[in-house]
Protein backbone atom coordinates (compact mmCIF):
# COMPACT_ATOMS: atom_id res chain seq x y z
CA UNK A 1 0.00 0.00 0.00
CA UNK A 2 2.86 2.39 0.80
CA UNK A 3 4.19 1.76 -2.71
CA UNK A 4 0.85 2.70 -4.23
CA UNK A 5 0.89 5.90 -2.17
CA UNK A 6 4.44 6.72 -3.27
CA UNK A 7 3.41 6.30 -6.89
CA UNK A 8 0.29 8.42 -6.35
CA UNK A 9 2.35 11.18 -4.73
CA UNK A 10 4.72 11.31 -7.70
CA UNK A 11 1.79 11.24 -10.13
CA UNK A 12 0.22 14.22 -8.35
CA UNK A 13 3.48 16.13 -8.54
CA UNK A 14 3.55 15.47 -12.29
CA UNK A 15 0.02 16.63 -12.70
CA UNK A 16 0.72 19.95 -11.01
CA UNK A 17 3.24 20.65 -13.75
CA UNK A 18 0.88 19.83 -16.55
CA UNK A 19 -1.22 22.95 -17.07
CA UNK A 20 -2.92 21.61 -20.19
CA UNK A 21 -4.68 19.07 -18.04
CA UNK A 22 -6.52 21.84 -16.20
CA UNK A 23 -7.95 23.51 -19.29
CA UNK A 24 -10.72 20.99 -19.83
CA UNK A 25 -11.31 20.12 -16.20
CA UNK A 26 -11.27 23.63 -14.73
CA UNK A 27 -10.99 26.40 -17.31
CA UNK A 28 -13.72 25.29 -19.74
CA UNK A 29 -16.54 24.84 -17.19
CA UNK A 30 -15.55 28.04 -15.39
CA UNK A 31 -15.59 30.10 -18.59
CA UNK A 32 -18.90 28.60 -19.75
CA UNK A 33 -20.49 29.26 -16.37
CA UNK A 34 -19.30 32.85 -16.37
CA UNK A 35 -20.69 33.31 -19.87
CA UNK A 36 -24.03 31.55 -19.50
CA UNK A 37 -24.71 30.99 -15.80
CA UNK A 38 -26.77 34.18 -15.41
CA UNK A 39 -28.14 34.47 -18.92
CA UNK A 40 -31.36 32.51 -18.53
CA UNK A 41 -34.34 32.64 -16.25
CA UNK A 42 -36.78 29.92 -15.54
CA UNK A 43 -36.45 26.40 -14.21
CA UNK A 44 -34.66 23.38 -15.52
CA UNK A 45 -35.30 19.94 -13.97
CA UNK A 46 -37.21 21.75 -11.22
CA UNK A 47 -34.41 24.14 -10.16
CA UNK A 48 -33.21 27.58 -11.29
CA UNK A 49 -31.05 27.74 -14.41
CA UNK A 50 -28.08 28.97 -12.35
CA UNK A 51 -28.29 25.93 -10.08
CA UNK A 52 -28.84 23.50 -12.96
CA UNK A 53 -25.95 24.96 -14.90
CA UNK A 54 -23.67 24.75 -11.86
CA UNK A 55 -24.32 21.02 -11.48
CA UNK A 56 -24.04 20.68 -15.22
CA UNK A 57 -20.68 22.41 -15.54
CA UNK A 58 -19.26 20.64 -12.50
CA UNK A 59 -20.14 17.36 -14.19
CA UNK A 60 -18.73 18.46 -17.55
CA UNK A 61 -15.32 19.38 -16.14
CA UNK A 62 -15.15 16.34 -13.88
CA UNK A 63 -16.16 13.68 -16.38
CA UNK A 64 -14.11 15.03 -19.26
CA UNK A 65 -11.07 15.37 -17.00
CA UNK A 66 -11.43 11.82 -15.75
CA UNK A 67 -11.95 10.50 -19.27
CA UNK A 68 -9.69 12.21 -21.81
CA UNK A 69 -6.59 13.10 -19.81
CA UNK A 70 -6.34 9.70 -18.19
CA UNK A 71 -6.95 7.65 -21.33
CA UNK A 72 -4.28 9.59 -23.21
CA UNK A 73 -1.72 9.23 -20.45
CA UNK A 74 -2.30 5.56 -19.82
CA UNK A 75 -2.08 4.76 -23.51
CA UNK A 76 1.14 6.76 -23.90
CA UNK A 77 2.71 5.22 -20.81
CA UNK A 78 1.81 1.76 -22.03
CA UNK A 79 3.45 2.48 -25.38
CA UNK A 80 6.54 4.02 -23.77
CA UNK A 81 6.95 0.98 -21.53
CA UNK A 82 6.53 2.80 -18.23
CA UNK A 83 3.80 0.36 -17.16
CA UNK A 84 6.21 -2.44 -18.05
CA UNK A 85 8.95 -0.85 -15.99
CA UNK A 86 6.59 -0.62 -13.03
CA UNK A 87 5.79 -4.31 -13.34
CA UNK A 88 9.45 -5.00 -12.60
CA UNK A 89 9.12 -3.35 -9.20
CA UNK A 90 7.54 -4.91 -6.14
CA UNK A 91 4.40 -2.83 -6.67
CA UNK A 92 1.31 -5.02 -6.79
CA UNK A 93 -0.23 -5.36 -10.25
CA UNK A 94 -3.25 -3.17 -9.47
CA UNK A 95 -1.20 -0.26 -8.06
CA UNK A 96 -0.80 1.59 -11.36
CA UNK A 97 -4.52 1.65 -12.10
CA UNK A 98 -5.41 2.49 -8.49
CA UNK A 99 -3.04 5.44 -8.43
CA UNK A 100 -4.43 6.72 -11.74
CA UNK A 101 -7.96 6.63 -10.33
CA UNK A 102 -6.87 8.37 -7.11
CA UNK A 103 -5.09 11.10 -9.07
CA UNK A 104 -8.14 11.49 -11.28
CA UNK A 105 -10.32 11.91 -8.18
CA UNK A 106 -7.91 14.54 -6.86
CA UNK A 107 -8.19 16.57 -10.06
CA UNK A 108 -11.94 16.30 -10.36
CA UNK A 109 -12.49 17.31 -6.75
CA UNK A 110 -10.60 20.54 -7.47
CA UNK A 111 -12.71 21.33 -10.49
CA UNK A 112 -15.95 20.43 -8.71
CA UNK A 113 -15.16 22.66 -5.72
CA UNK A 114 -14.27 25.60 -8.00
CA UNK A 115 -17.47 25.31 -10.04
CA UNK A 116 -19.65 24.96 -6.92
CA UNK A 117 -18.02 28.04 -5.39
CA UNK A 118 -18.74 29.87 -8.62
CA UNK A 119 -22.38 28.76 -8.39
CA UNK A 120 -22.64 30.06 -4.84
CA UNK A 121 -20.98 33.43 -5.32
CA UNK A 122 -21.59 34.19 -9.01
CA UNK A 123 -24.73 32.20 -9.75
CA UNK A 124 -26.43 33.00 -6.39
CA UNK A 125 -27.21 29.38 -5.62
CA UNK A 126 -28.08 29.00 -1.95
CA UNK A 127 -28.12 25.55 -0.45
CA UNK A 128 -27.87 23.88 2.93
CA UNK A 129 -24.47 22.47 3.86
CA UNK A 130 -25.62 18.87 3.42
CA UNK A 131 -26.92 19.71 -0.06
CA UNK A 132 -23.56 21.15 -1.16
CA UNK A 133 -21.85 18.06 0.14
CA UNK A 134 -24.34 15.67 -1.45
CA UNK A 135 -24.12 17.42 -4.85
CA UNK A 136 -20.32 17.42 -4.73
CA UNK A 137 -20.10 13.76 -3.76
CA UNK A 138 -22.62 12.72 -6.42
CA UNK A 139 -20.62 14.41 -9.17
CA UNK A 140 -17.34 13.20 -7.76
CA UNK A 141 -18.55 9.60 -7.75
CA UNK A 142 -20.06 9.90 -11.23
CA UNK A 143 -16.86 11.34 -12.68
CA UNK A 144 -14.85 8.50 -11.18
CA UNK A 145 -16.95 6.08 -13.22
CA UNK A 146 -15.32 7.66 -16.28
CA UNK A 147 -11.84 7.08 -14.86
CA UNK A 148 -12.60 3.36 -15.18
CA UNK A 149 -13.61 3.87 -18.82
CA UNK A 150 -10.36 5.78 -19.36
CA UNK A 151 -8.39 2.80 -18.07
CA UNK A 152 -10.19 0.51 -20.53
CA UNK A 153 -9.43 2.85 -23.46
CA UNK A 154 -5.86 3.56 -22.39
CA UNK A 155 -4.96 -0.12 -22.25
CA UNK A 156 -6.69 -0.98 -25.52
CA UNK A 157 -6.05 1.92 -27.85
CA UNK A 158 -2.83 3.33 -29.33
CA UNK A 159 -1.97 6.90 -28.26
CA UNK A 160 -2.69 8.47 -31.66
CA UNK A 161 -6.19 6.99 -31.71
CA UNK A 162 -7.11 7.85 -28.14
CA UNK A 163 -8.01 11.46 -28.83
CA UNK A 164 -10.66 10.82 -31.51
CA UNK A 165 -12.21 8.03 -29.47
CA UNK A 166 -12.40 10.01 -26.24
CA UNK A 167 -13.75 12.99 -28.20
CA UNK A 168 -16.58 10.92 -29.63
CA UNK A 169 -17.39 9.54 -26.19
CA UNK A 170 -17.10 13.00 -24.67
CA UNK A 171 -19.57 14.45 -27.19
CA UNK A 172 -21.90 11.48 -26.91
CA UNK A 173 -22.08 11.58 -23.13
CA UNK A 174 -22.26 15.38 -23.06
CA UNK A 175 -25.03 15.71 -25.67
CA UNK A 176 -27.08 12.62 -24.75
CA UNK A 177 -26.59 13.41 -21.07
CA UNK A 178 -28.10 16.85 -21.55
CA UNK A 179 -24.94 18.64 -20.43
CA UNK A 180 -25.03 21.19 -23.25
CA UNK A 181 -28.75 21.74 -23.20
CA UNK A 182 -31.42 20.15 -21.05
CA UNK A 183 -33.01 17.05 -22.55
CA UNK A 184 -36.57 16.82 -23.75
CA UNK A 185 -38.66 14.65 -26.06
CA UNK A 186 -37.15 11.60 -27.78
CA UNK A 187 -33.62 12.61 -26.85
CA UNK A 188 -34.65 12.48 -23.21
CA UNK A 189 -35.91 8.92 -23.57
CA UNK A 190 -32.52 7.89 -24.88
CA UNK A 191 -30.45 10.24 -22.75
CA UNK A 192 -32.00 9.12 -19.50
CA UNK A 193 -29.84 6.03 -19.45
CA UNK A 194 -26.55 7.92 -19.63
CA UNK A 195 -24.52 8.35 -16.44
CA UNK A 196 -24.03 12.04 -17.23
CA UNK A 197 -27.81 12.65 -17.21
CA UNK A 198 -28.26 10.50 -14.13
CA UNK A 199 -25.57 12.41 -12.24
CA UNK A 200 -26.96 15.84 -13.16
CA UNK A 201 -30.54 14.78 -12.39
CA UNK A 202 -29.56 13.43 -8.97
CA UNK A 203 -27.75 16.72 -8.35
CA UNK A 204 -30.74 18.86 -9.29
CA UNK A 205 -33.09 16.59 -7.31
CA UNK A 206 -30.94 17.16 -4.24
CA UNK A 207 -31.08 20.92 -4.82
CA UNK A 208 -34.84 20.85 -5.40
CA UNK A 209 -35.23 18.92 -2.18
CA UNK A 210 -37.11 16.22 -4.02
CA UNK A 211 -36.51 12.60 -3.20
CA UNK A 212 -33.80 11.12 -5.36
CA UNK A 213 -35.01 8.33 -7.60
CA UNK A 214 -33.49 4.96 -6.74
CA UNK A 215 -33.48 4.15 -10.46
CA UNK A 216 -30.99 6.93 -11.16
CA UNK A 217 -28.64 5.74 -8.42
CA UNK A 218 -28.89 2.16 -9.63
CA UNK A 219 -28.16 3.42 -13.14
CA UNK A 220 -24.87 4.96 -11.98
CA UNK A 221 -23.86 1.80 -10.18
CA UNK A 222 -24.62 -0.26 -13.30
CA UNK A 223 -22.43 2.07 -15.40
CA UNK A 224 -19.66 1.75 -12.84
CA UNK A 225 -19.98 -2.03 -13.10
CA UNK A 226 -19.83 -1.93 -16.92
CA UNK A 227 -16.77 0.35 -17.06
CA UNK A 228 -14.91 -1.52 -14.33
CA UNK A 229 -15.59 -4.79 -16.17
CA UNK A 230 -14.33 -3.27 -19.45
CA UNK A 231 -11.23 -1.97 -17.67
CA UNK A 232 -10.54 -5.31 -16.02
CA UNK A 233 -10.85 -7.21 -19.29
CA UNK A 234 -8.63 -4.65 -21.05
CA UNK A 235 -5.91 -4.84 -18.41
CA UNK A 236 -5.98 -8.65 -18.29
CA UNK A 237 -6.09 -9.27 -22.01
CA UNK A 238 -3.26 -6.87 -22.79
CA UNK A 239 -1.02 -8.22 -20.01
CA UNK A 240 1.47 -9.76 -22.44
CA UNK A 241 1.82 -6.62 -24.55
CA UNK A 242 2.21 -4.15 -21.71
CA UNK B 1 41.32 -6.79 -24.96
CA UNK B 2 39.86 -10.01 -23.65
CA UNK B 3 40.21 -10.60 -19.98
CA UNK B 4 40.43 -14.32 -20.58
CA UNK B 5 43.12 -16.59 -21.80
CA UNK B 6 41.98 -17.83 -25.12
CA UNK B 7 44.49 -20.53 -25.83
CA UNK B 8 43.28 -23.66 -27.45
CA UNK B 9 42.18 -25.69 -24.47
CA UNK B 10 39.27 -27.99 -25.11
CA UNK B 11 38.58 -28.53 -21.45
CA UNK B 12 37.83 -24.83 -21.39
CA UNK B 13 38.90 -24.54 -17.79
CA UNK B 14 41.65 -22.02 -18.41
CA UNK B 15 39.29 -19.10 -18.59
CA UNK B 16 40.15 -16.96 -15.61
CA UNK B 17 38.32 -14.02 -14.26
CA UNK B 18 40.39 -10.95 -13.58
CA UNK B 19 37.90 -9.05 -11.46
CA UNK B 20 38.35 -9.28 -7.72
CA UNK B 21 35.69 -10.35 -5.28
CA UNK B 22 34.37 -12.97 -7.62
CA UNK B 23 32.10 -15.55 -6.03
CA UNK B 24 34.12 -18.47 -4.81
CA UNK B 25 33.46 -22.00 -5.93
CA UNK B 26 32.32 -21.08 -9.40
CA UNK B 27 33.27 -23.30 -12.27
CA UNK B 28 32.28 -22.71 -15.82
CA UNK B 29 31.20 -25.57 -17.98
CA UNK B 30 28.76 -26.70 -20.59
CA UNK B 31 25.30 -26.73 -19.09
CA UNK B 32 26.65 -25.21 -15.89
CA UNK B 33 26.00 -28.47 -14.11
CA UNK B 34 28.35 -28.04 -11.20
CA UNK B 35 29.10 -25.49 -8.51
CA UNK B 36 27.06 -22.62 -7.09
CA UNK B 37 23.36 -22.33 -6.35
CA UNK B 38 20.97 -22.05 -9.27
CA UNK B 39 19.64 -18.52 -9.42
CA UNK B 40 17.60 -19.09 -12.54
CA UNK B 41 16.39 -22.31 -14.15
CA UNK B 42 14.65 -22.71 -17.50
CA UNK B 43 13.21 -26.20 -18.00
CA UNK B 44 12.24 -26.91 -21.57
CA UNK B 45 10.61 -23.50 -21.93
CA UNK B 46 8.73 -22.62 -25.11
CA UNK B 47 6.82 -19.57 -26.21
CA UNK B 48 4.73 -19.90 -29.35
CA UNK B 49 2.81 -17.18 -31.13
CA UNK B 50 0.52 -19.18 -33.38
CA UNK B 51 2.90 -21.13 -35.60
CA UNK B 52 5.88 -18.98 -34.75
CA UNK B 53 8.19 -20.49 -32.16
CA UNK B 54 9.86 -17.48 -30.56
CA UNK B 55 11.38 -19.69 -27.89
CA UNK B 56 11.57 -23.39 -28.53
CA UNK B 57 12.45 -25.82 -25.74
CA UNK B 58 14.99 -23.67 -23.93
CA UNK B 59 16.74 -25.22 -20.93
CA UNK B 60 19.46 -23.47 -18.98
CA UNK B 61 20.50 -22.45 -15.52
CA UNK B 62 22.39 -19.55 -14.03
CA UNK B 63 24.49 -19.83 -10.90
CA UNK B 64 25.21 -17.21 -8.28
CA UNK B 65 28.00 -14.84 -9.22
CA UNK B 66 28.07 -15.60 -12.92
CA UNK B 67 28.13 -12.98 -15.63
CA UNK B 68 26.23 -14.53 -18.50
CA UNK B 69 25.68 -13.16 -21.99
CA UNK B 70 22.64 -14.25 -23.94
CA UNK B 71 23.98 -13.92 -27.43
CA UNK B 72 21.99 -14.21 -30.61
CA UNK B 73 20.97 -12.35 -33.75
CA UNK B 74 17.94 -10.07 -33.75
CA UNK B 75 14.82 -12.17 -33.39
CA UNK B 76 16.63 -15.10 -31.79
CA UNK B 77 14.24 -15.04 -28.84
CA UNK B 78 16.42 -13.14 -26.39
CA UNK B 79 13.87 -10.52 -25.39
CA UNK B 80 11.07 -13.06 -25.20
CA UNK B 81 13.19 -15.24 -22.91
CA UNK B 82 13.99 -12.32 -20.62
CA UNK B 83 10.34 -11.21 -20.64
CA UNK B 84 9.30 -14.68 -19.48
CA UNK B 85 12.01 -14.68 -16.82
CA UNK B 86 10.68 -11.36 -15.52
CA UNK B 87 7.05 -12.56 -15.47
CA UNK B 88 6.02 -10.14 -18.22
CA UNK B 89 5.01 -13.01 -20.47
CA UNK B 90 3.89 -16.53 -19.71
CA UNK B 91 5.62 -19.49 -21.32
CA UNK B 92 3.45 -21.63 -23.62
CA UNK B 93 5.04 -24.64 -21.95
CA UNK B 94 7.91 -25.46 -19.64
CA UNK B 95 8.88 -24.08 -16.27
CA UNK B 96 10.96 -21.13 -15.13
CA UNK B 97 12.24 -20.76 -11.61
CA UNK B 98 14.08 -17.87 -10.04
CA UNK B 99 15.51 -18.10 -6.50
CA UNK B 100 13.44 -21.24 -6.04
CA UNK B 101 10.14 -19.52 -6.70
CA UNK B 102 8.05 -18.58 -9.73
CA UNK B 103 9.19 -15.51 -11.71
CA UNK B 104 6.32 -13.28 -10.55
CA UNK B 105 7.04 -13.72 -6.84
CA UNK B 106 10.79 -13.50 -7.37
CA UNK B 107 10.32 -10.14 -9.13
CA UNK B 108 7.96 -8.86 -6.43
CA UNK B 109 10.43 -9.87 -3.70
CA UNK B 110 12.93 -7.38 -5.14
CA UNK B 111 15.65 -9.98 -5.70
CA UNK B 112 15.98 -9.07 -9.35
CA UNK B 113 16.66 -5.69 -10.92
CA UNK B 114 16.07 -5.33 -14.64
CA UNK B 115 16.63 -2.97 -17.50
CA UNK B 116 14.57 -3.70 -20.57
CA UNK B 117 14.83 -2.41 -24.09
CA UNK B 118 11.12 -1.83 -23.97
CA UNK B 119 11.10 -0.34 -20.48
CA UNK B 120 10.04 3.30 -20.38
CA UNK B 121 10.38 6.13 -17.93
CA UNK B 122 7.77 8.34 -16.33
CA UNK B 123 7.79 11.71 -18.07
CA UNK B 124 7.41 15.17 -16.49
CA UNK B 125 9.47 14.33 -13.40
CA UNK B 126 13.16 14.90 -12.74
CA UNK B 127 15.68 12.08 -12.85
CA UNK B 128 16.08 12.34 -9.09
CA UNK B 129 12.33 12.17 -8.46
CA UNK B 130 12.06 9.08 -10.64
CA UNK B 131 14.97 7.31 -8.96
CA UNK B 132 13.51 8.27 -5.57
CA UNK B 133 10.18 6.77 -6.53
CA UNK B 134 11.55 3.45 -7.79
CA UNK B 135 13.91 3.27 -4.80
CA UNK B 136 10.96 3.75 -2.49
CA UNK B 137 9.18 0.86 -4.21
CA UNK B 138 12.13 -1.48 -3.59
CA UNK B 139 11.90 -3.72 -0.52
CA UNK B 140 15.67 -3.55 -0.02
CA UNK B 141 16.75 -0.15 -1.33
CA UNK B 142 20.14 1.45 -1.83
CA UNK B 143 20.54 5.12 -0.84
CA UNK B 144 19.44 7.31 -3.76
CA UNK B 145 22.76 9.21 -3.81
CA UNK B 146 24.65 5.93 -4.19
CA UNK B 147 22.48 4.82 -7.12
CA UNK B 148 22.85 8.17 -8.87
CA UNK B 149 26.61 8.00 -8.48
CA UNK B 150 26.92 4.38 -9.60
CA UNK B 151 24.86 4.99 -12.70
CA UNK B 152 26.81 8.16 -13.40
CA UNK B 153 23.72 10.36 -13.51
CA UNK B 154 24.33 12.69 -10.56
CA UNK B 155 25.26 15.60 -12.80
CA UNK B 156 21.90 15.59 -14.58
CA UNK B 157 19.74 14.40 -11.68
CA UNK B 158 17.69 17.60 -11.66
CA UNK B 159 16.89 17.53 -15.36
CA UNK B 160 13.54 16.35 -16.56
CA UNK B 161 13.39 12.74 -17.69
CA UNK B 162 11.73 13.61 -21.01
CA UNK B 163 14.56 15.99 -21.93
CA UNK B 164 17.49 13.57 -21.85
CA UNK B 165 19.61 12.22 -24.68
CA UNK B 166 19.40 8.55 -25.68
CA UNK B 167 22.56 7.62 -23.79
CA UNK B 168 21.45 9.52 -20.67
CA UNK B 169 18.05 7.81 -20.78
CA UNK B 170 19.79 4.47 -20.95
CA UNK B 171 21.80 5.30 -17.84
CA UNK B 172 18.66 6.31 -15.96
CA UNK B 173 17.14 2.95 -16.88
CA UNK B 174 20.26 1.32 -15.56
CA UNK B 175 19.89 3.28 -12.31
CA UNK B 176 16.38 1.86 -11.92
CA UNK B 177 17.80 -1.65 -12.31
CA UNK B 178 20.37 -1.17 -9.53
CA UNK B 179 18.49 1.06 -7.08
CA UNK B 180 17.87 -1.86 -4.75
CA UNK B 181 20.12 -4.56 -3.36
CA UNK B 182 19.04 -7.12 -5.95
CA UNK B 183 20.98 -10.35 -6.27
CA UNK B 184 20.34 -10.76 -9.97
CA UNK B 185 20.54 -8.04 -12.58
CA UNK B 186 18.95 -8.61 -15.97
CA UNK B 187 19.84 -6.29 -18.84
CA UNK B 188 18.34 -6.45 -22.31
CA UNK B 189 20.71 -4.91 -24.86
CA UNK B 190 21.93 -2.43 -22.24
CA UNK B 191 24.37 -0.49 -24.39
CA UNK B 192 22.08 0.15 -27.36
CA UNK B 193 22.01 3.92 -28.00
CA UNK B 194 25.26 4.41 -26.07
CA UNK B 195 28.38 5.84 -27.67
CA UNK B 196 31.71 4.05 -27.31
CA UNK B 197 32.84 6.04 -24.29
CA UNK B 198 29.54 5.67 -22.43
CA UNK B 199 29.60 1.98 -23.24
CA UNK B 200 33.03 1.62 -21.67
CA UNK B 201 31.93 3.50 -18.54
CA UNK B 202 28.83 1.36 -18.40
CA UNK B 203 30.74 -1.91 -18.37
CA UNK B 204 33.15 -0.56 -15.78
CA UNK B 205 30.31 0.22 -13.38
CA UNK B 206 28.76 -3.13 -14.24
CA UNK B 207 31.94 -4.90 -13.19
CA UNK B 208 31.63 -3.23 -9.79
CA UNK B 209 28.13 -4.64 -9.43
CA UNK B 210 29.40 -8.12 -10.23
CA UNK B 211 32.37 -7.71 -7.92
CA UNK B 212 29.89 -6.97 -5.15
CA UNK B 213 28.62 -10.53 -5.65
CA UNK B 214 25.68 -9.95 -7.95
CA UNK B 215 24.71 -12.31 -10.75
CA UNK B 216 24.39 -10.68 -14.12
CA UNK B 217 22.47 -11.82 -17.18
CA UNK B 218 22.51 -9.65 -20.26
CA UNK B 219 21.27 -10.05 -23.79
CA UNK B 220 23.32 -8.68 -26.63
CA UNK B 221 24.02 -9.09 -30.28
CA UNK B 222 27.43 -7.41 -29.91
CA UNK B 223 29.89 -10.28 -29.85
CA UNK B 224 32.70 -8.12 -28.62
CA UNK B 225 30.61 -7.18 -25.63
CA UNK B 226 29.79 -10.79 -24.79
CA UNK B 227 33.45 -11.72 -25.15
CA UNK B 228 34.72 -8.92 -22.95
CA UNK B 229 32.08 -8.73 -20.27
CA UNK B 230 30.80 -12.27 -19.79
CA UNK B 231 32.41 -15.32 -18.31
CA UNK B 232 29.76 -17.53 -19.85
CA UNK B 233 27.98 -17.19 -23.15
CA UNK B 234 24.69 -18.76 -24.16
CA UNK B 235 24.28 -18.69 -27.93
CA UNK B 236 20.67 -18.78 -29.01
CA UNK B 237 19.15 -18.79 -32.46
CA UNK B 238 15.52 -19.19 -33.47
CA UNK B 239 14.55 -19.78 -29.85
CA UNK B 240 16.93 -22.63 -29.19
CA UNK B 241 20.12 -22.89 -27.18
CA UNK B 242 22.98 -23.72 -29.54
CA UNK B 243 26.00 -23.39 -27.32
CA UNK B 244 26.77 -22.78 -23.68
CA UNK B 245 30.28 -22.18 -22.43
CA UNK B 246 33.08 -19.75 -21.76
CA UNK B 247 34.06 -17.45 -24.64
CA UNK B 248 37.06 -19.77 -25.18
CA UNK B 249 34.81 -22.80 -25.40
CA UNK B 250 32.44 -21.13 -27.80
CA UNK B 251 35.30 -20.28 -30.09
CA UNK B 252 36.61 -23.85 -29.87
CA UNK B 253 33.20 -25.28 -30.58
CA UNK B 254 32.91 -23.48 -33.89
CA UNK B 255 36.34 -24.47 -35.06
CA UNK B 256 38.64 -22.11 -33.29
CA UNK B 257 41.37 -21.91 -35.93
CA UNK B 258 41.52 -21.12 -39.56
CA UNK B 259 44.11 -23.08 -41.51
CA UNK B 260 44.97 -21.96 -45.00
CA UNK B 261 47.52 -23.08 -47.57
CA UNK B 262 48.11 -23.50 -51.26
CA UNK B 263 47.99 -26.94 -52.77
CA UNK B 264 48.85 -27.79 -56.39
CA UNK B 265 46.49 -30.72 -56.75
CA UNK B 266 43.38 -30.29 -54.65
CA UNK B 267 41.56 -33.48 -53.72
CA UNK B 268 38.31 -32.29 -52.17
CA UNK B 269 36.96 -35.63 -50.93
CA UNK B 270 40.24 -36.16 -49.09
CA UNK B 271 40.17 -32.69 -47.57
CA UNK B 272 36.57 -33.15 -46.40
CA UNK B 273 37.65 -36.24 -44.45
CA UNK B 274 40.32 -34.41 -42.47
CA UNK B 275 40.17 -34.61 -38.65
CA UNK B 276 38.83 -31.54 -36.82
CA UNK B 277 37.39 -30.07 -40.00
CA UNK B 278 34.41 -27.79 -39.47
CA UNK B 279 34.29 -25.95 -42.74
CA UNK B 280 36.12 -26.13 -46.06
CA UNK B 281 36.56 -23.55 -48.78
CA UNK B 282 38.57 -24.12 -51.94
CA UNK B 283 39.32 -21.37 -54.42
CA UNK B 284 41.65 -22.50 -57.25
CA UNK B 285 44.70 -23.73 -55.40
CA UNK B 286 43.90 -21.91 -52.15
CA UNK B 287 42.46 -24.11 -49.41
CA UNK B 288 40.82 -22.61 -46.32
CA UNK B 289 39.86 -24.89 -43.49
CA UNK B 290 38.09 -24.03 -40.28
CA UNK B 291 39.23 -26.57 -37.71
CA UNK B 292 38.60 -27.42 -34.10
CA UNK B 293 42.05 -29.04 -33.97
CA UNK B 294 44.36 -27.33 -36.42
CA UNK B 295 47.41 -29.40 -35.43
CA UNK B 296 45.69 -32.72 -36.17
CA UNK B 297 44.29 -31.34 -39.42
CA UNK B 298 47.67 -30.18 -40.64
CA UNK B 299 49.47 -33.41 -39.62
CA UNK B 300 46.90 -35.45 -41.54
CA UNK B 301 47.57 -33.37 -44.65
CA UNK B 302 51.30 -33.92 -44.29
CA UNK B 303 50.96 -37.63 -43.42
CA UNK B 304 49.03 -38.18 -46.64
CA UNK B 305 52.09 -37.07 -48.50
CA UNK B 306 50.96 -33.55 -49.48
CA UNK B 307 53.38 -30.71 -49.26
CA UNK B 308 51.27 -27.56 -49.02
CA UNK B 309 52.94 -24.18 -49.06
CA UNK B 310 52.18 -20.75 -47.63
CA UNK B 311 50.73 -22.43 -44.55
CA UNK B 312 48.95 -20.06 -42.24
CA UNK B 313 47.12 -20.82 -38.98
CA UNK B 314 45.04 -18.05 -37.45
CA UNK B 315 42.68 -17.85 -34.50
CA UNK B 316 39.06 -17.17 -35.18
CA UNK B 317 37.40 -14.43 -33.20
CA UNK B 318 34.16 -14.96 -31.40
CA UNK B 319 32.37 -13.32 -34.28
CA UNK B 320 33.30 -16.02 -36.76
CA UNK B 321 32.60 -18.65 -34.12
CA UNK B 322 29.17 -17.22 -33.56
CA UNK B 323 28.42 -16.94 -37.25
CA UNK B 324 29.61 -20.50 -37.78
CA UNK B 325 27.39 -21.83 -35.01
CA UNK B 326 24.26 -20.04 -36.15
CA UNK B 327 24.91 -20.71 -39.83
CA UNK B 328 25.39 -24.40 -39.08
CA UNK B 329 22.12 -24.41 -37.19
CA UNK B 330 20.29 -22.58 -39.97
CA UNK B 331 21.62 -24.99 -42.59
CA UNK B 332 20.72 -28.00 -40.49
CA UNK B 333 17.17 -26.74 -40.28
CA UNK B 334 16.82 -25.71 -43.87
CA UNK B 335 16.58 -21.99 -43.18
CA UNK B 336 18.65 -19.43 -44.89
CA UNK B 337 19.91 -16.66 -42.68
CA UNK B 338 17.41 -14.04 -43.67
CA UNK B 339 14.54 -16.30 -42.69
CA UNK B 340 16.25 -17.18 -39.47
CA UNK B 341 16.44 -13.54 -38.51
CA UNK B 342 12.77 -13.02 -39.05
CA UNK B 343 11.58 -15.38 -36.35
CA UNK B 344 10.50 -14.36 -32.91
CA UNK B 345 11.27 -10.68 -32.95
CA UNK B 346 9.19 -9.10 -30.24
CA UNK B 347 9.95 -5.44 -30.50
Amino acid sequence: MSGTLALTRTELRRLMRNRRYFIFTVALPVVLYLLLGRQFNGNVYGVSFGAFYMVDMAMLGAFSGALSGNAQRISQEKKDGWIRQLRLTSLPAYAYVVSKVIVSMATTVTSIVIVLLLGRFYGNVHLAAWQWLAVAVTIWFSATIFAALAVAIGYRVAPDQVQPITFILYFAFAILGGIWYPLSGTLKTIGQVTPTYQAVKIGTDIIEGASVSVGLAIGLVVWLGIFVALATVAVRSTAETV
Amino acid sequence: MSQYETEDDHQGRTATKVAEGYAAGYTAGYGGSHGGTPVVTFENVSKHYGRLRAVDGLSLDLRAGETVALLGPNGAGKSTSLDMLLALRKPTSGKIQMFGSDPYHAVKSGRVGAMLQSGGLMPEVTVRELVELVTELHPNPEPVAVTLKRAGITQFADQRVDRLSGGQTQRVRFALAICGKSELIVLDEPTAAMDVETRRLFWNSMKEEVAAGRTLLFATHYLEEADQAADRILVINRGRLLADGTPAEIKARAGAKRLSFRLDQVDEPFLLGLPGLVNLEVRNDVVQIQSSDSDATLYAVLDAGYRPHEIEVTSLGLEQAFLAITAEDDRANGHDRTNGYAAGETN
